[in-house]
């Protein structure tokens, strides 16, 4: 609008058009709009992964200093570390083969003895390594972005880990990248189960101090310092057995009827680039056809309730 | 001398989403400045006719695209600030320079305000002291960029 009226901007003092209040308002009520909208009828999904899809190539180029300088960090380590981590690594990987000597055996004992008692395949979640691209813009939400998106088979919901344990889970999906929220995050929660006792509740994290708590237990529960947390499995997202975190804190005041329990996170959750993303099992169906069709499934699902709005 | 060009508008705002976009993390996310926030200001206190209120509120919207939170929030901040800081911008051109600084600085502290509470409308947690850090090196910024004369028209020097 002020560029419409340029030619009369000699002396340019005074700004012509609406006034500030009438465009103060306008923007406000439009903001406020668009918060409501997004908050409650979720309508915007698509446009905010368009307009992603838009920012990709500038996202690369603000990438492309801290890549350059990985890569010439990397093609500059010296002959010595580079022997002595090789060393490591065929230590460990020796290591890791006879441990997957035995696990195979198990496996397939495992099996037999699931096909004797009929239970369910549990099955093997296929997984995919994703690289982590920035944080969260936002510092006090606990977010990454990583560089697997829809075009890779990404979905919402998938769980992350690393080779420690449980990271978080997929949130968002864009069409070149995904956003991770962490499992210290304020609206996360996490089914776990204590190793120890087999004792299930929910890890949530507490948004500020990167650790979770265990909350609406009560003060005599069996819960001790240095108690391993690991995934239950119930929630069918997570894989059953993941590390998730150690109990740090067990403390019971007489004023409460609950205890207060803070856990640390096992998994690197702000140090590693690299993460897995473990696909979501299909639902245990005793007809192979139906646990095909399950994706298809949630993705009408998804759909339909749009569908149902545009009718009325 | 007065700028009717929008071109340098609008690079300086480009300029400024990639350095918002740059992959910050750890200590840098905490104290990393609203790059975009204080070029808005720079133009909207220099040349009103070419960044309003307008501009600030689709440059907000961008911002909540980045960042990922819920659509309108940092556009109705920037709206609000860029209100403020048009409607005393020709009397902001008499004070020196540590004066607007002073003023640009409550702008600011007023923007992270304002988003906190929408923040927290929509189930944030209060967060700590340092949520307040991007406005100190916000400042320090601008002074900076006001010290070292980088596009600076003389008029908000003499002042």
């Amino acid at each position: 609008m002020a560029r419409a009226l340029e030619h009369q901007h000699h002396s340019g003092f005074f700004i012509r058009g609406p006034s500030a209040t009438a465009r103060l308002f306008f923007f406000a009520v439009l903001s406020l709009v668009l918060i409501a909208t997004d908050a409650r009828l979720h309508y915007l999904v698509e446009v905010r992964q368009g307009f992603i899809a838009l920012l990709h190539p500038l996202q690369v180029i603000a990438n492309a200093p801290l890549s350059l300088a990985e890569n010439t960090g990397e093609y500059l380590h010296t002959q010595s570390t580079v022997v002595k981590e090789n060393i490591q690594l065929k230590t460990q990987s020796l290591e890791h083969a006879a441990e997957l000597q035995r696990f195979r055996a198990l496996e397939t004992e495992n099996e037999r003895l699931r096909n004797l008692l009929g239970a369910a395949q549990s099955s093997n979640q296929p997984a995919r390594l994703a690289e982590i691209l920035h944080m969260g813009r936002d510092p006090f939400s606990h977010k990454v972005v990583v560089n697997l998106g829809t075009r890779q088979g990404i979905i919402a919901g998938q769980a992350a880990i690393d080779e420690t344990g449980v990271v978080g889970q997929v949130t968002r999906v864009y069409p070149f990248s995904s956003e991770v929220t962490l499992v210290t995050d304020k609206d996360l929660a996490v089914p776990v189960q204590v190793e120890r006792n087999g004792l299930r509740a929910i890890a949530f994290g507490q948004g500020r101090d990167s650790t979770m708590m265990l909350p609406s237990l009560p003060a005599n529960v069996d819960i001790r310092k240095g108690d391993k947390l690991i995934t239950s499995g119930i929630d069918g997202v997570y894989p059953p057995g993941l590390a998730v975190a150690e109990v740090v804190l067990m403390d019971t005041t007489p004023d409460s009827p609950f205890a207060h329990i803070v856990c640390k996170p096992l998994a690197g959750i702000e140090k590693h680039r690299q993460l897995l993303l473990v696909s979501i099992p299909k639902t245990e169906r005793p007809l192979s056809n139906n646990a095909m069709e399950s994706p298809a499934a949630t993705r009408t699902k998804k759909v339909a309730p749009a569908k149902r709005h545009a009718n009325q | 001398m007065r700028t009717n060009s929008l071109k340098p508008v609008y690079f300086s705002l480009g300029v400024a989403l990639l350095l918002q976009m740059l992959p910050w993390s750890g200590v840098g996310l905490v104290i990393r400045p609203e790059f975009i926030l204080l070029t808005l200001l720079y133009w909207a206190l220099r040349a009103p006719h070419l960044c309003n209120i307008g501009t600030a509120w689709f440059a907000g919207l961008v911002v909540d695209l980045i960042t990922g939170g819920l659509f309108g929030q940092y556009a109705l901040a920037f709206a609000l600030t860029a209100f403020f800081a048009v409607s005393y911008q020709r009397r902001l051109a008499l004070f020196n320079i540590w004066q607007q600084a002073g003023y640009v600085f409550l702008l600011l502290v007023f923007t992270q305000i304002i988003v906190l509470i929408l923040k927290l409308f929509s189930g944030g947690e209060i967060p700590g002291w340092e949520y307040f850090f991007p406005s100190i090196s916000g400042i320090l910024l601008w002074q900076f960029v006001i010290f070292s004369r980088i596009n600076i028209d003389g008029r908000s020097n003499k002042a």
